[in-house]
């Protein structure tokens, strides 16, 4: 996947944010595979819904729409294929979101 | 409520992700607002209830109380009630919101929100809460002499029985009514009676301790709330208030009228159950007494002896037996 830029990158109010959001989101995606493994859709579906409601906020619009899809799947029951590719979607999209370099 | 202090602007946010702590502090940076948080639903109703912050930004996801539930609780204690409350939540759909504004929330906001839209939501939430707060100071004083109503003391004292419960600690009230006042009104007129209570009021207000509430509870009848003062104490700014009271006559058309108030004095101590309705009804009791005993005395209900009243003089011995 492409490397994802923050829409608020520029913004000196949120640069530093971006960046911590940046740091902490591999570690995120980490621990959506762990949970995903361990069967812990509960737990899934909360990280799914912060991220939700997050992501947007870091100027990473995609975040929140992937994540609002996972949360989707899990509020809905639906088919362990769709749960599994989504939280795999989700984990990529974690891992490609880049902030500029600096701070 | 703290009418006299400038509006401190303190936000409490309660949510449990900290991205969305970061990014609300961030975003209310130009605001000017003292932003706290908290992670978790119990947590955050604890914060509300020690620091009362202006206002409060509400998850309804939440891993203990979900924001639903701590709304609740906010909206049924006295001392949190006129907080106001916005939800700010990734639940989109009509029913939680309309659940959320019937609970008593002032607003509801989407995650991920706009942060231009926050500001403007947030400012206007402080708008309303500053002149709820005015409001609720001019329905609270009493016109005649400036203390709180007998509605500020209900109220406050909910508050600080919350308090007192919370922390072990004592509380006293005093109640006092001045000795055949009808007849000081029957002799020389309302107008003269009128300002025979305000001045009683202002001898109240003086010997009162910063921290005490004075509150005009009736017609002739004054109530001090003493937080964190126990029964000895409470008796003693009791018998002081009485010895001031007879000390200070009062001069009409040359004649010299003496005005005296008597005191029944109660506390927190092996009070059960805590509640407005029970201390009240203590210091009543112990009031009743010191009228039906003469007059110009202050009774007191002995914590240790259920019960029990007994004078001033009496109380005074026991201490130092």
């Amino acid at each position: 996947m492409d490397p994802i830029r923050s829409v608020y990158e520029n913004d000196s109010d949120m640069a530093d944010l971006v960046r911590s959001f940046v740091a902490e989101a591999p570690n995120r995606a980490q621990l959506l595979d762990d949970l995903l493994s361990g069967g812990e859709l509960d737990e899934l579906q909360r990280l799914a819904h912060q991220l939700k409601g997050a992501g947007g906020g870091y100027g990473f619009t995609l975040v929140t729409d992937v994540a609002a899809r996972l949360e989707d799947a899990l509020k809905e029951g639906a088919a362990e294929s769709v749960i599994k590719e989504r939280t795999s979607t989700l984990c990529e999209v974690l891992r490609a979101v880049r902030a500029p370099e600096g701070g | 409520m703290n009418p006299e202090a400038p509006n401190p602007n303190r936000v409490l946010v309660v949510d449990d992700s900290e991205f969305i702590h970061e990014l609300v502090r961030a975003r209310l940076r130009e605001e000017g607002l003292q932003v706290e948080h908290q992670l978790t639903g119990e947590a955050g109703l604890r914060h509300a209830i020690d620091v009362q912050p202006d206002m409060i930004l509400l998850d309804i996801e939440l891993p203990d109380l979900n924001g639903f539930e701590v709304c609740r609780q906010l909206k049924e204690r006295a001392e949190t009630r006129t907080i106001p409350v916005i939800f700010l939540t990734g639940q989109s759909d009509t029913a939680a919101k309309v659940r959320g504004l019937d609970l008593g929330a002032v607003d509801y906001v989407i995650k991920p929100f706009d942060d231009v839209e926050l500001r403007a939501r947030v400012r206007a939430a402080l708008r309303t809460k500053r002149l709820q707060d005015l409001l609720q100071q001019q329905s609270f004083l009493d016109g005649l002499t400036g203390l709180w109503n007998r509605g500020y003391l209900d109220h406050r004292l909910e508050g600080e029985l919350n308090i007192a419960r919370r922390y072990e600690r004592r509380l006293s009230l005093l109640l006092g009514d001045i000795d055949h006042f009808k007849r000081v009104n029957d002799s020389f007129g309302h107008l003269f009676g009128d300002y025979v209570i305000q001045r009683i009021a202002e001898a109240l207000s003086t010997h009162a301790r910063r921290s005490d509430i004075a509150c005009r509870y009736g017609g002739e009848e004054f109530a001090l709330l003493l937080p964190s003062a126990g029964i000895d104490e409470a008796a003693l700014v009791a018998e002081r208030l009485r010895i001031a009271v007879e000390a200070s006559p009062f001069h009409l058309r040359g004649t010299q009228l003496q005005v005296t108030i008597s005191f029944g004095v109660a506390s927190t101590e092996g009070l059960d159950p805590v509640t407005n309705e029970s201390l009240i009804a203590r210091a009543d009791r112990a009031l009743y007494n010191a009228k039906e005993a003469g007059r110009n005395c202050v009774h007191i209900c002995v914590p240790d002896q259920p019960g029990a009243i007994c004078s001033f003089t009496d109380f005074q011995s026991q201490l130092s037996d």
